[in-house]
């Protein structure tokens, strides 16, 4: 992906110019910036690599159509490696060396340790992918555009009892903040729907070996189970499950909406629940079309497509705030931003359609369900 | 500017990690790698007793040094009257089990770390107001630290690293020196930690795994290893450098493992090549030294 | 029916028994190459972490980017393990040997040399968790009531092979007595004409075995990333700790005991606590046994003497 070189490297000459002339932002034929921080290197690398080119496509798609107001949108790419302290780095060189008025960022960690920084230098910090419920309250500059984990478990443990008849519910959770928040999350949401939540178990990141736990739901006999853990357990915990002889359906979240389970676990997938926050390519044409310009331009389809999906509409959001400042005549500060985010307030957005910013720092979205059959996922429903 | 303070402030809670750290591996010889743990401690309790309690500062980050010392002597009381060799795995087992008991406390936050930590102070002067602390401490520690060293009790220090024999035979408590040595370098990790909390308002458990450990031994060991500004050095080329590098705007997705195969090269070339370090101790070299 | 009583039923804690002692395969194989390097080298070798990794991703990269037949793969992965742990001896551990470096300088460099090895294969492999075989799904038969995968029978099979060959080989071969030799002291062996360097590299190799089997298992069934060795590795650690430090014999018990405990801790405590109990374990002997259940010699010369 060389081109992503070049325009960090433009961005890096332009960057320097701006920081050396002393002009507002909004004066005339200066660039409209704003900051993304991912994780580019490390273990979450795949994942960062394919929301930043889908970011970089969303910018050149703004500027090749003028622009904002005929001003160009810029972004700053700085890497987090997903890791807290590389992430307070990267964004203090956004605010003090670029000088945004706003930055997106992701990963739960980096989130939660770059928001202080964003409160105090009173910067816009959008989330977007971060989903424990905690992000809502990290304070007056940190907002998320993309739903938190209890919109999407809160909608699967809903089905599961609604639609699909279950009553009663194992739910096995991989004991870190992803996986408890979670699971208290589907416990509570499956036994207001009526259900009831038999087993209820976590297990180490660690682990390898879970049939101890899986035993456990074997002797309680639930009739549906929710696995919440990550892309690497999650298929292992399910195999262990088929192998020890139990066939209960299995829901998990969007961690799982991932080719990589049906091949690694071929047959044994069949019927696995998925969530995913972004329509998919039959709920929206803009979005086949965006998966069919992965395929031509890469080859393949973005590791975590919905989450790709967020990231192209994250400059799109960007730039329907600086439109509003424009039209305001506000100077791009922070504070501005904030203002721009609560004023624009209803987004439209080209991949995952209508977003509303409210006052509680959180985003509410349609549900896409969807499930495994003959070895490809199929949509199942849309909640919400 | 932000960014500049952020990085002086960082300069200077390494400084104080790798002067105390090399106080007990290089002056004193004891063979532990669990320093990171007691930086973990001292950020964790001002933290805490910063949110929980209202804490002032300077008397949290008192706390949490106190709590990093008296922590120390559950590895070093056990394993110091075994063998000395004994504390290398002792202390790692320390390190990664108080961890895993941190990732598992509500209390600490879990896996999530520690966040919402309050700042002590607001507004534009923040950040060098930090800066100073911080770098003040680190001067205050290679003082305190050099003091010790040649002092009286240093001297004590050395002979008992080099001839652990010849000094029981002059009736000192070697054990207890050994103890006081250790408790003492592990408050000032704990001090360190207590300026990180309050610095960065977030402290997550991942940051304190034996990787750590590897990047403050790095520092001692490039830096000179028992001498009294090779840590210093050690410590500030070690932060300084990744900086300096992700300024040369390579491609970002090469960046991390080739700074970390660059920095571990550079350890493995030292401890073979210039096993003393950058600033070679005034006293003869521990690294030959220990061996009996 | 109530479910606690169910858990005690012994078709239960025969199924836990089982797949508790398949899964605890590999850390046997792991703990069984770190405590034999200790015993024979008196080295706590960090950079078997390394030498893991290498063996994984050599014969990931065989077999899905070569397509290579498994037992060529598996032959490739130990002959690229090999190379680097021998250079890894001849380049690095004599000279601090030759030097007598401090056990300090030891730890660093074994721990770097893993460290550095993550970071290599992150360059080349990146960091999405991959696992050896496309597949994970193992088929399965019930015998009895206990459910039997391919992956647990081969992974016992294996175990207990290579265990037993490695007993025999101690036992019998001069090779093998003349590593018992050495591990007893080196300065004496040599006074006996028995080559110590000889003695180490042929410790290494069957660490390099080991190593390779254990990644062999636990790549078929799980994904691998760069830096998973090193927390496997740390279990290895802990098992060879617990068991007396340098008794190969006393490693492998607190291997099979530690993974059996984990399986079995699920039906007593809450399940979040279960990754400590290893540390718990590690703690009490800390505090309470410092000498390891073998106060042997060996303590005294630990790391290296």
């Amino acid at each position: 992906m060389s081109f992503k070189r070049r325009d960090v490297l433009k961005a890096a000459g332009a960057g320097a110019l701006a920081a050396a002339l002393p002009i507002p932002l909004l004066a005339q034929g200066q660039t409209l910036k704003f900051g993304l921080a991912m994780p580019m290197t490390g273990s979450q690398s795949a994942y960062g690599k394919d929301q930043v080119a889908a970011a970089q496509w969303a910018v050149d798609d703004i500027n090749a159509k003028g622009g904002v107001q005929g001003r160009k949108l810029e972004m700053v790419v700085l890497d987090t490696q997903a890791d807290p302290q590389v992430g307070i780095n990267a964004v203090n060189r956004l605010i003090s060396v670029e000088k945004v008025p706003a930055f997106v960022t992701a990963w739960s960690a980096v989130v939660k340790a770059v928001a202080p920084i964003a409160n105090r230098e009173k910067i816009l910090e959008l989330s977007v992918g971060a989903s424990s419920p905690e992000v809502a309250q990290l304070g007056d500059y940190v907002y998320t555009t993309f739903p938190l984990a209890d919109v999407d478990v809160t909608a699967v443990a809903t089905y599961a009892h609604d639609k699909l008849g279950k009553k009663n519910a194992a739910v096995l959770y991989i004991n870190n903040d992803t996986g408890v928040d979670a699971a208290k999350v589907y416990k509570a949401a499956f036994e207001k729907a009526g259900g009831k939540v038999t087993v209820y178990e976590a297990y180490d990141p660690k682990a390898t070996d879970y049939s101890g736990m899986l035993l456990k739901v074997r002797a309680a006999n639930p009739d549906m189970v929710h696995i919440h853990g990550l892309i690497t357990d999650i298929p292992q915990v399910l195999a262990q499950m088929r192998q020890l002889g139990l066939q209960q359906r299995v829901s998990t979240y969007s961690a799982g909406y991932n080719p990589n389970i049906v091949k690694q676990l071929g047959a044994a997938a069949e019927g696995l629940i998925v969530t995913s926050l972004a329509p998919g390519v039959n709920d929206r044409p803009q979005v086949k079309e965006y998966v069919e310009r992965w395929k031509q331009k890469e080859g393949r389809v973005p590791n975590g497509l919905p989450y790709t999906q967020y990231l192209y509409d994250a400059p799109v959001m960007v730039a329907q705030m600086y439109d509003w400042l424009l039209k305001q005549k506000m100077p791009a500060t922070g504070e501005n931003m904030r203002k721009a985010l609560l004023g624009v307030k209803r987004f439209e957005l080209p991949m995952t359609g209508v977003t509303e910013v409210d006052p509680s720092h959180r985003v509410q979205k349609p549900v896409y369900l969807l499930t495994v059959q003959n070895g490809s996922f199929v949509p199942l429903a849309t909640v919400g | 500017m932000e960014y500049l303070y952020s990085i002086l402030i960082l300069v200077g809670i390494y400084v104080v990690l790798a002067s105390s750290f090399n106080l007990i591996i290089g002056t004193a010889g004891l063979v532990s790698i669990a320093h990171p743990i007691f930086f973990a401690l001292g950020a964790y309790t001002a933290g805490l007793l910063a949110i929980h309690f209202g804490l002032n500062p300077f008397a949290a980050a008192a706390v949490g040094a106190v709590v990093a010392g008296v922590f120390s002597l559950m590895i070093s009381l056990p394993s110091l009257r075994v063998s000395g060799d004994y504390l290398l795995i002792t202390s790692i087992g320390f390190q990664l089990g108080l961890l895993q008991v941190i990732k598992n406390l509500e209390l600490t936050g879990s896996q999530g770390g520690l966040n919402n930590i309050p700042t002590p102070i607001a507004g534009p002067e923040r950040g060098w107001i930090f800066s100073a602390v911080s770098l003040a401490a680190a001067a205050a520690t290679v003082l305190v630290i050099r003091w010790i060293v040649r002092g009286p009790y240093g001297r004590a220090i050395r002979a008992m690293r080099d001839d652990e024999l010849a000094f029981l035979a002059l009736g000192r408590d070697a054990t207890r020196m050994k103890i006081m040595i250790f408790a003492v370098g592990c408050a000032f990790a704990g001090m360190a930690g207590a300026i990180y909390a309050f610095y960065f308002q977030y402290v997550s458990p991942e940051q304190f795994e034996i990787l750590a450990s590897g990047t403050m031994l790095t520092m001692v060991v490039v830096g000179g290893m028992g001498s009294t500004w090779g840590p210093v050095v050690g410590a500030v080329l070690l932060l300084a450098l990744p900086q300096a590098i992700t300024f040369l705007r390579l491609p970002l997705a090469y960046m991390a493992p080739l700074q970390g195969m660059i920095f571990t090269l550079l350890v493995i070339l030292f401890l073979f090549l210039r096993p003393q370090g950058l600033v070679a101790p005034e006293a003869p070299s521990p690294v030959r030294a220990r061996r009996k | 029916m109530d479910s606690r009583a169910a858990m005690l039923d012994p078709a239960v804690l025969a199924q836990i028994l089982w797949t508790g002692l398949a899964t605890s395969s590999y850390m046997v194989l792991f703990t069984i190459a770190f405590a034999l390097v200790l015993k024979v080298l008196k080295l706590w070798n960090f950079a078997q972490a390394g030498m893991m990794a290498i063996a994984f991703y050599v014969m990931y990269a065989a077999v899905n980017h070569f397509n290579w037949p498994t037992a060529a793969a598996v032959a490739l992965g130990f002959a690229a393990t090999l190379a680097a742990t021998l250079a890894y001896e001849v380049l690095g551990l004599r000279t601090l040997r030759a030097r007598r470096s401090s056990s300090l300088l030891f730890f660093i460099f074994t721990l770097v040399c893993s460290e550095f090895t993550a970071y290599a294969l992150t360059l080349i492999f990146g960091t999405e968790p991959v696992p050896l075989f496309p597949e994970i799904l193992s088929p399965t038969r019930i015998v009895g009531s206990v459910a039997v995968s391919n992956w647990d029978l081969l992974a016992v099979c294996v175990t207990l092979v290579l265990g037993i060959a490695l007993a025999l080989y101690l036992r019998l071969s001069r090779d093998g007595q003349f590593l018992l030799a050495v591990s007893d002291s080196a300065e004496l062996a040599e006074l006996y004409g028995i080559d110590a360097k000889r003695a180490y590299v042929v410790a290494l190799t069957i660490a390099s075995v080991f190593a390779c089997a254990g990644m062999y298992l636990y790549g078929s069934r799980t994904a691998v990333i760069p830096t998973a060795p090193l927390q496997l590795m740390l279990f290895a650690v802990i098992a060879t700790l617990l068991g007396g430090m340098g008794s190969v014999v006393g490693a492998i018990l607190a291997a099979v005991f530690l993974s059996l405990l984990q399986s079995y801790s699920v039906l007593i405590i809450p399940s979040q606590w279960q990754g400590l109990i290893l540390y718990v374990f590690l703690f009490v002997t800390i505090l309470f046994f410092p000498n390891g259940i073998h106060p042997g010699a060996l303590l005294r010369r630990l790391g290296l003497a």
